[in-house]
């Protein structure tokens, strides 16, 4: 009877101090960091043993990258190309990376995404704050020069026209998603989170085994969600009309991202544009690349290149999205939707 | 089994189910509310919205200007601020651990902590 007493005592013992592993409690402490680059707000979280390294060489990373593909900064390869009055510019491995992306994606689109808007962003007051609505002859001007053939590009030397202007805002930050995820992987980071802005980037799983959830913001209620996407190994990159815009005295409402054929503010259709793949990059150009498209031409371009999933929302409010995601994204709200599938046409 | 053994083997399964209560009772998930206000990477101030008190916090940005961050009724929102966007104030209270209150010009944060998130 003894035995029995002591089993029992025992086996409260263990039930008292048998509160999990603290090496596997090591293993999951999560490094973050919070940073303002890139004029937005971004999170790094990352689980492991090497993850307070890892976070740390990502910051930096993120501060190099911000100095190079400035347009702003004096320093900066941008400032370089777009003040050398048509001269050969040696650039980073990381701008003529960036700079090749950005060339394939505005060749397979026909010109949708175009990093030589610069001067017409510009003249809109995007760039500065000071908000305006140019009139047509000053944006035709302006036009003649925004046009990414006129990028001469080979290996580190690039050249552009005296009056033409690059920006890299519409691939920046999934560049730098794909940078930061880099370096985790090297750290043996196997489970983070990056969000750069809203654009956010899973590595592996979350440390208790269950898929990353990412957000998808209202486009007509920025301040809610429309729904959340499970991401696994994978970027959720989203461009939105209601990211930076400003309104007139009539009450129309201008947004940033700009139509390269007419150089106002792309209005076919869509509010908001969602893409899901595994390379950051790709995701951030093809989300303005579509935008620009609209609905029927992102639905094509799907069908024939493929390789990524998307979640469009209309100016009407309506949801279309590819059927890789039927089952996957978890609307927040009653919503009208439809799901565009390969084996049909718009 | 003697009286003895039978007290002893009671105490036991007493111990055993109060310490199967506490157990359960430590590991329970936290209430999910637990909020921080960030500023420039530093961890200005940490609330349980469930608990906390109604308050305004005033927070002077690096710049000279501030953001006030109002508690009320269990919720938190950027009330007033003299940013030029004013971003963080037209986002109203905070909801979700995806959307946190950004000030972008005064680097302030307001956000659910991880194991508090809606």
């Amino acid at each position: 009877m003894k035995y029995r007493a002591f089993a029992a005592s025992l086996l409260t013992l263990i039930l008292l101090t048998g509160c999990g592993d603290p090496a596997q409690e090591a293993d999951s402490a999560p490094a973050s960091a919070d940073l303002f680059a890139m004029d937005t707000y971004m999170n790094l979280k990352a689980y492991g043993k090497d993850a307070s390294a890892a976070v740390k060489e990502a910051e930096e990373r993120i501060r190099t990258l911000e100095q190079t593909l400035s347009v702003t900064d004096s320093q900066s390869d941008l400032y370089a190309i777009n003040h050398a009055d048509g001269a050969a510019v040696r650039v980073s491995a990381d701008t003529a990376a960036i700079l090749e992306t950005a060339e394939r994606i505005g060749q397979n689109t026909n010109g949708a995404l175009c990093i030589s808007l610069y001067p017409v962003l510009r003249t809109w007051g995007f760039t500065t704050g000071e908000y305006r609505v140019p009139d047509a002859s000053e944006i035709e001007n302006l036009l003649q020069f925004c046009d990414d053939r006129l990028i001469s590009h080979e290996g580190d030397s690039v050249t552009i026209p005296k009056e033409t202007e690059l920006d890299l805002g519409a691939v920046a930050k999934g560049y730098t998603g794909d940078a930061v995820t880099e370096i985790f992987k090297q750290h043996g980071i196997t489970s983070a989170i990056i969000n750069l802005g809203g654009n956010v980037q899973a590595l592996g799983k979350k440390p208790d085994g269950s898929t990353w959830t990412v957000g998808v913001t209202d486009p007509f209620s920025p301040d809610q969600l429309l729904g959340t996407l499970p991401a696994d190994n994978q970027a959720v990159i989203t461009s939105g009309n209601y990211e930076r815009y400003f309104t007139d005295d009539g009450g129309n409402r201008y947004w940033h991202i700009l139509d390269p054929e007419t150089g106002a503010p792309a209005d076919n259709g869509l509010a908001a544009v969602t893409v899901i793949g595994e390379c950051g990059v790709e995701c951030d150009a093809l989300s303005t690349a579509l935008f620009v498209m609209g609905t029927d031409a992102a639905a094509d371009y799907w069908r024939q290149n493929g390789g990524f999933e998307m979640l469009l929302v209309t100016t009407d409010g309506e949801v279309c999205l590819t059927e890789g995601l039927e089952q996957k994204f978890q609307p927040k709200r009653e919503l009208q939707s439809r799901v565009i599938r390969h084996d049909e046409t718009n | 089994m003697t009286k003895q053994t039978k007290i002893i083997a009671a105490a036991a399964a007493a111990v055993f189910l109060i310490a199967a209560a506490l157990s359960v009772y430590m590991l329970r998930k936290a209430p999910a509310n637990r909020i921080e206000i960030v500023q420039d990477g530093k961890l200005l101030y940490t609330f349980d919205l469930n608990s906390a008190d109604n308050q305004t916090i005033r927070i002077p940005a690096a710049d000279g200007g501030y953001n006030n961050v109002v508690i009320e009724d269990g919720t938190v929102r950027v009330d007033t601020a003299d940013c030029p966007d004013q971003t963080c104030v037209r986002m109203g209270t905070l909801k979700s651990e995806h959307l946190p209150l950004v000030c972008l010009p005064h680097k302030l944060i307001v956000r659910f902590a991880e194991d508090g998130a809606a």
